[in-house]
């Protein structure tokens, strides 16, 4: 089931609900797609690797927003409670909730489809539609590039220790030990960078010629069709946000009888 | 048999041209947006989401990124076109570390600097804007600030066609006035898009000059020219440190480098001296 998914599809639905999320911009919504992006991570098995990435992002992020909003909202009115500068609001508290959530929707439904993707899937079938190859080599190739120099990094540290390298004291001693570390690695990434140029050009990477692919990627008329409607309606909840026709769903708000307090 | 040439065919003037001008439709996408966001002021988004703003400025500016893209990428050499999923590993790497370390620094432009030192302003914008659509495969937040990665690669380009870089107090200098512009654009889509900014460090500071009764425009511009120059002019300072590193060998197989004399050499500081 989902190996038969174009990566088109799946990236037209994921744009189409975060551009609709930030259209409808309420928290109900994106718990909603946050929900949904779970149950779907559930189903696909990818759950597992999807919790921790999203958490590593999120956490810090909330905490931010809760330190940004839930402590100083100059606007807010209706005061919770107060210490000096620090004053904690009903409006501060909310808007950090509505914010929060949005972005964990949009973050949710993005790393499902960048987990749930095979690039190499996505790369043929972009350079099907007439995206310059270029962009694909540089998708594939850092994705599986970002291992690789973990790995060479701990080799070149190694290799240093073996040297006498010992990671303490102040600042300019790990700053030292940091440049020992770094400029080895740099200078052997772009040593093999020219290598690859070489190989890339003798095989005619850069030339304007129309290629042809030895992989197919399924694609059927429901998904097709699937994804123009996505799409049209992403545009038609942004269009109708931005022209300021979005019919305003009536949340209970706090109504200040005898005007507002000052 | 055949009597096709073996030899690839140059790139038509036509198609030069027509990637001329989706380099301009690029930035001019992006300044129209940043224009209209500075115009309109949807200052109080704080009284309701003002998502009709939030979406023009993720549209525009993406938009003005994936232009500068589909312009720049495919005129880049080879030797250049692979060193940036290097660049971008760095980028990554280093913004990770960063970004976990709560300092309000972020440190993930090193690569694209040093691509944009190495190659020239083009490659250096096409790199930044790269950088935020790849990461965002791991990193979806970081996606939306393509536009402003795109300005600092564009940016750091300049200084070195410039000369900044022969210098070496010059550098942390150009990087300071690329972290004020690179700032300045990026406020906007971290108060509309996410309402805040992503770091513990960066929230602390947010919020003092939210105590002081600051909008949060306002309030996160100012942390960002804080923070921006900062490390900018750290980062271009750690970029010509590994500039000067790389073997003379390996930094004149540039044409760029060769072209506009970017590093200072035994030659070029003979006269100076």
């Amino acid at each position: 089931m989902q190996a038969r998914l174009n990566p088109l599809t799946a990236l037209a639905a994921a744009a189409a609900t975060a551009a609709i999320t930030t259209a409808a911009s309420s928290w109900a919504v994106s718990l909603t797609v946050v929900l949904g992006g779970a149950a779907l991570a559930v189903r696909a098995g990818v759950a597992g690797r999807l919790a921790p990435a999203a958490s590593v992002i999120l956490t810090p992020f909330w905490l931010s927003l809760l330190i940004m909003h839930g402590l100083f909202f100059p606007e807010g009115r209706t005061v919770l409670a107060e210490w000096g500068a620090v004053r904690v609001t009903t409006e501060g508290l909310g808007f950090a909730l509505d914010m929060g959530a949005r972005t964990a929707a949009y973050v949710v439904v993005f790393l499902l489809f960048s987990f749930t993707v095979r690039v190499p899937d996505l790369v043929a079938v972009m350079s099907a539609r007439r995206v310059p190859p270029q962009f694909g080599y540089v998708l594939a190739s850092t994705l599986t590039l970002a291992p690789a120099i973990s790995g060479r990094l701990t080799r070149i540290r190694h290799a240093q220790e073996s040297r006498g390298l010992v990671v303490r004291g102040g600042p300019l001693p790990r700053l030292a030990a940091a440049r020992l570390q770094m400029v080895p690695l740099v200078l052997s990434l772009i040593q093999e960078a020219g290598d690859r140029a070489q190989a890339l050009d003798s095989r005619g990477f850069n030339g304007p010629m129309a290629r042809t692919s030895y992989r197919e990627v399924p694609d059927t008329a429901a998904q097709r069709t699937f994804r123009a409607v996505a799409l049209l309606l992403a545009a038609a909840a942004v269009a109708l946000r931005i022209s300021g026709q979005w019919p305003e769903m009536q949340w209970p708000e706090l109504q200040w009888p005898g005007g507002v307090p000052a | 048999m055949s009597q096709q040439s073996l030899i690839l065919p140059a790139p038509g003037q036509g198609a030069l041209r027509s990637r001329r001008l989706l380099e301009v439709l690029g930035a001019v996408s992006i300044a129209a947006t940043f224009t209209f966001l500075v115009l309109t002021q949807p200052a109080d988004i704080t009284n309701g989401l003002a998502s009709g703003s939030t979406l023009v400025a993720l549209g525009g500016f993406l938009l003005g990124a994936i232009l500068l893209i589909v312009g720049v990428l495919p005129t880049l050499p080879t030797s250049t076109l692979v060193l940036i999923p290097v660049a971008l590993v760095l980028n990554i790497a280093l913004g990770q570390i960063m970004g976990s370390t709560g300092l309000p620094f972020y440190f993930d432009a090193i690569g694209t600097v040093l691509i944009a030192v190495l190659a020239g302003p083009a490659a250096g914008a096409a790199t930044g804007a790269l950088s935020s659509i790849v990461w965002s495969f791991i990193n979806p937040t970081v996606l939306p600030f393509a536009a402003g990665a795109a300005l600092i690669g564009f940016l750091a380009g300049l200084a070195a066609r410039h000369g900044l870089f022969r210098r070496f107090y010059l550098a942390p200098v150009a990087g300071f006035v690329t972290g004020i512009l690179a700032g300045v654009v990026s406020a906007p889509i971290a108060a509309f898009v996410f309402g805040g900014t992503s770091g513990a460090g960066t929230g602390a500071i947010v919020g003092a000059f939210r105590a002081m009764g600051d909008t949060l425009l306002a309030a996160i511009t100012k942390q960002a020219l804080i923070s921006d120059p900062m490390d900018k002019a750290i980062v271009f300072a750690v970029v010509a440190l590994l500039v000067y590193a790389l073997p003379r060998r390996t930094t004149l197989q540039f044409a760029f480098v060769r072209r506009f004399n970017v590093l200072a050499g035994k030659k070029q500081e003979t006269p100076d001296a």
